[in-house]
């Protein structure tokens, strides 16, 4: 295109105004022009066991775009992980102008409400999506997505979907590198929450009204200690006690969360042996998040929630009293908590030991091939077929974070790699001769050196002996179809490798 | 020890010989559907002939036969149906339809997940088992016809019930197991897929090598169309299209054992409804899905067993979002030839407020059966089940009587 920065700026301006056809070209177009390409040459992986470097990356991103590599060998681990946990300093201009598109996402509950819910689903979605895609905050992304697991809302239930989205860019968003008091302060008093776990529902004991315990239980359970946090049956209803009261306005404050201290149960509480005094009111939130942030089993099961997450599925005992003195240390600053994961000996121990996730799995593949998409409908299927649809679990453990529950979704897994590189998803385009030539796999050496360079580039690793014949045997059929591309290349070869076991780990 | 092994050995090859089944495909099969969220079976069959029921229930009551058009439909002095169960009558009147009141586990946390997890893996909450109890039936079984189409589970991800099962699927819809793979390579892909499987040790070898035999039997299902059989209409919802597509693979003969379905949305906290509602609408997709099934399965009913569970039932009381909170014993509903149907197995008192162990606690109705004793029952009489003590290690089964003993 012959047109400078300034004019295409013009253009994206126009065309976000209006939903013309040919917007989403333009927005490409631009954002090349901002540097999310695939840069003019890159390097790969050169062992035969997993590059660390690469370990690192696969694991505190949602996977390699062109040249990631690169670039954290170049900066060193400290300098990276320092620049992704402040990520406000990283100028992600380029991801916006895709994923900033979504009207709804910036509205509060009361005009979402104006909108149809399918509508607002699929925005949600598409932007989680596309965040994770083309963020150059990836460690940020990937806590934003672990804190929505941890925090979880389906927004099929009631009318929670009108506020999920002011719960993403209110609650999640600005704490998920934050402290976790705050984080989990502002979670319950999100009118999202309030309508998922039924907190709007629940008002102090009368003669013919019970208090409800659903958000208490759960904020015991799965948001601070645990199932086995030393809790009592006595400790949920009393937290539901000091909960009353928080409810959403209807009518035309419609969304809005405020405190009824005539709902509110004001007397005595007893909470896991503390005494909150009578008459606090709104204040018992406070006290009940000062009580449970300040808990061991909050520390431990947080820190056993990370380190299975970034670590190990089967958490080392001695890392995760580490990573949870870290959290008392710091009253719950989630960075401290990050750092001393990463930098923990163990943290190298236990490459490839994970099963990526389906929404890791997607994304790490769009990345790795530096697809060009807006999340339409034909990406996001996948997502719901195997089960791992954002924003839609169904319960308020959030999707498993295990392996093992996620291996019967094979199939779906190669179907979508297979039909990614050879075109068959609707608007997703790559552009597989450019990347296959940045990275030198592309002529003089040969077709093996080619299968080589493109499997280091996913995996971080050369593929060994079983996996290159695999690979050929394979190649054969697909010579026939391959003309107009660079002779050599095979999308149906780079298909095989992303539906490979290889690629499934991280 | 020489004389154990030798017993051991006469005792294993006993085993083989029960276990074999006579033809590909004509295995006995169960299907389980979990309600989940902790259904209020209270208001599915209703206790109308006991005062306390609505005195417990003022709003949300179901009224008693005769009071309205929406009221319980009786089945005897004391017990009715919510109105929306409309369409299980005829299976119950055939004697097909059995329930089992105060059905529950020892599981006192209120928590679904503790609770859910517990009843899918068959144990105590005191001690843990590996795996799922179908997982761990199916592993007792093992035989050489067992394919990945042994268990089934509708839906998106393999539900903990079958976890240990030595093959298991997961699937929405039966066109949905294909390659995406131009047609002419689909062979060299699943040749080059199973080859780099083969290599894997850990977690992905068995999925893979499962994921591929499956693409192989279901290709013949495929072919050809299918339409339910006398008549049979099943809701257009997930699990009303889930159900058609278990009847599709127990009438294809490909050797389904044991298949799972889910209905979500029972934790009616909050504003359940009474004959119409929340609750309600749940109930209506259950029953017309259930009915359609019985009729679609038609010459091979005989060997189908259906099975409705849920974590835990609800309390007996009304809160004041005119919901129901956490409880404990449920209805067990079961549907086949070898159930005791048309009759209401146990009784259970209700409980007024001031009876329970404990107010603020998980309460509700009381358990007069473990679980476990209804699931062994349906293992051992409906499916033959040999090896029970493989299932459920260490318990001691009670007599329900929901299932009609074998004629040996």
């Amino acid at each position: 295109m012959a047109l400078n920065r300034r004019d295409l700026l013009k253009i994206a301006a126009l065309a976000s105004t209006f939903p013309l056809f040919g917007c989403e070209k333009v927005t490409s177009e631009l954002t090349k022009n901002l540097g999310q390409t695939i840069p003019a040459k890159f390097g790969t992986a050169a062992n035969s066991t997993v590059d660390k470097d690469f370990h690192l990356l696969s694991r505190a991103t949602y996977g390699i775009w062109p040249g990631d590599l690169d670039y954290l060998k170049t900066s060193g681990r400290d300098h990276w992980l320092q620049e992704q946990l402040n990520p406000q300093k990283i100028d992600d201009g380029a991801c916006d102008l895709r994923a900033r598109r979504f009207e709804t996402l910036w509205l509060d509950p009361g005009t979402c409400a104006e909108f149809k819910k399918p509508v607002l689903r699929d925005e949600l979605v598409r932007h989680m999506l596309l965040r994770a895609v083309y963020s150059k905050r990836q460690l940020f992304e990937v806590m934003v997505g672990f804190w929505t697991d941890h925090l979880n809302i389906d927004v099929n239930k009631g009318d929670a979907i009108y506020a999920k989205a002011f719960d993403d860019y209110k609650v999640i968003r600005p704490n998920a590198l934050g402290n976790f008091r705050n984080l989990l302060a502002a979670s319950a008093t999100s009118a999202a929450m309030l309508i998922y776990l039924d907190g709007k529902e629940n008002r102090r004991a009368t003669s013919d009204a019970i208090p409800n315990e659903n958000y208490a239980r759960e904020l015991l359970e799965l948001h601070t200690m645990g199932v086995d946090g030393g809790y009592k049956q006595k400790d949920v209803y009393e937290v539901a006690r000091c909960l009353t009261g928080w409810r959403i306005h209807g009518d035309w404050k419609r969304g809005q969360v405020y405190f009824d201290d005539a709902q509110h149960d004001n007397g005595t509480k007893l909470v896991l042996g503390h005494r909150i005094a009578a008459g606090q009111g709104a204040r018992d939130l406070d006290s009940v998040l000062d009580i449970v942030c300040k808990h061991k089993s909050t520390a431990n099961h947080l820190a056993t929630k990370l380190v299975s997450h970034f670590v190990c599925e089967s958490p080392p005992p001695e890392l995760v009293q580490k990573v949870a003195a870290a959290f008392t240390a710091t009253s719950g600053d989630i960075r401290s908590m990050l750092l001393v994961a990463f930098n923990s000996p163990q943290f190298d121990q236990y490459p490839v030991s994970k099963i990526k996730r389906p929404f890791h799995f997607i994304v790490s593949a769009l990345r790795g091939l530096a697809a060009d998409t807006y999340a339409h409908s034909s990406v996001t299927e996948y997502l719901s077929r195997m089960g791992h649809g954002p924003f839609e679990f169904p319960t308020p453990d959030g999707y498993p974070d295990q392996s093992s529950y996620w291996v019967s979704t094979l199939l779906w897994r190669w179907n979508f790699a297979l039909s990614l590189c050879s075109g068959n998803i609707a608007e997703v385009t790559l552009d597989l001769p450019l990347l296959a030539q940045a990275m030198g796999a592309k002529g003089v050496n040969g077709k093996s050196l080619q299968a080589e360079k493109i499997f280091a580039h996913l995996v971080g690793r050369k593929p060994n002996a079983h996996e290159l014949e695999a690979f050929n045997c394979a190649r054969k059929s697909g010579a026939k179809r391959e003309a107009e591309l660079a002779p050599e290349l095979d999308p149906e070869l780079i298909g095989l490798m992303l539906s490979s076991p290889a690629f499934q780990r991280c | 020890m020489k004389a154990k092994q030798y017993s051991r050995r006469s005792f294993l090859s006993k085993l083989a010989f029960y276990d074999q089944p006579n033809l590909a495909g004509a295995n006995k099969s169960l299907v389980c559907i979990f309600l989940r969220g902790g259904a209020d079976t209270l208001n599915m069959l209703v206790p109308y002939g006991m005062d306390e029921y609505y005195k417990l229930r003022p709003t949300i009551s179901i009224k008693a036969p005769g009071r309205s058009a929406d009221a319980v439909l009786k089945l005897n002095d004391l017990y009715g149906f919510h109105p929306k169960m409309a369409p299980l009558l005829p299976i119950f009147a055939d004697g097909r339809l059995g329930m089992v009141q105060g059905v529950g586990s020892d599981n006192d946390s209120g928590s679904h997940f503790s609770a859910q997890d517990q009843m899918e893996h068959g144990e105590s909450c005191k001690h843990s088992l590996g795996g799922g109890w179908l997982g761990r039936h199916l592993a007792s079984r093992r035989h050489p016809r067992q394919t990945p189409l042994s268990a089934v589970a509708i839906g998106s991800a393999l539900p903990e019930v079958l976890r240990g099962a030595p093959a298991a699927s997961v699937i929405k819809s039966l066109d949905d197991i294909k390659l995406n793979a131009p047609a002419a390579d689909t062979r060299v892909v699943a040749a080059a897929l199973a080859k780099l499987y083969q290599a894997e040790t850990a977690l992905l070898a068995e999925p893979g090598k499962t994921t591929l035999d499956l693409l192989k039997r279901v290709q013949k299902l495929q072919q050809k169309s299918y339409s339910p059989a006398n008549g049979a209409i099943y809701p257009d919802n997930t699990f009303g299209q889930g159900l058609k597509e278990l009847a599709r693979l127990l009438k294809g003969n490909v050797g389904l054992e044991i298949s799972c379905l889910d209905l979500n949305g029972w934790d009616t906290h909050f504003f359940q409804g009474g004959a119409s509602g929340l609750q309600a609408d749940s109930i209506e997709q259950l029953a017309l899905g259930l009915a359609a099934f019985d009729k679609d399965l038609g010459s091979v009913r005989n060997r189908v067993t259906t099975i409705v569970i849920t974590e835990f039932g609800r309390r007996t009381y009304e809160n004041s979002s005119l919901g129901t909170d956490h409880g404990r014993g449920f209805t067990l509903f079961a549907i086949g030839e070898r159930i005791a149907g048309g009759q209401i197995h146990g009784s259970t008192p209700l409980l007024s407020h001031g009876q329970e162990v404990d107010l603020f606690g998980p309460a509700g109705l009381p358990i007069d059966f473990d679980y476990r004793s209804v699931l062994s029952e349906i293992l051992v009489r409906a499916l033959d089940n040999r090896r029970i003590d493989c299932v459920f290690p260490g318990f001691n089964s009670q007599e329900v009587g929901l299932v009609k003993r074998s004629i040996v």
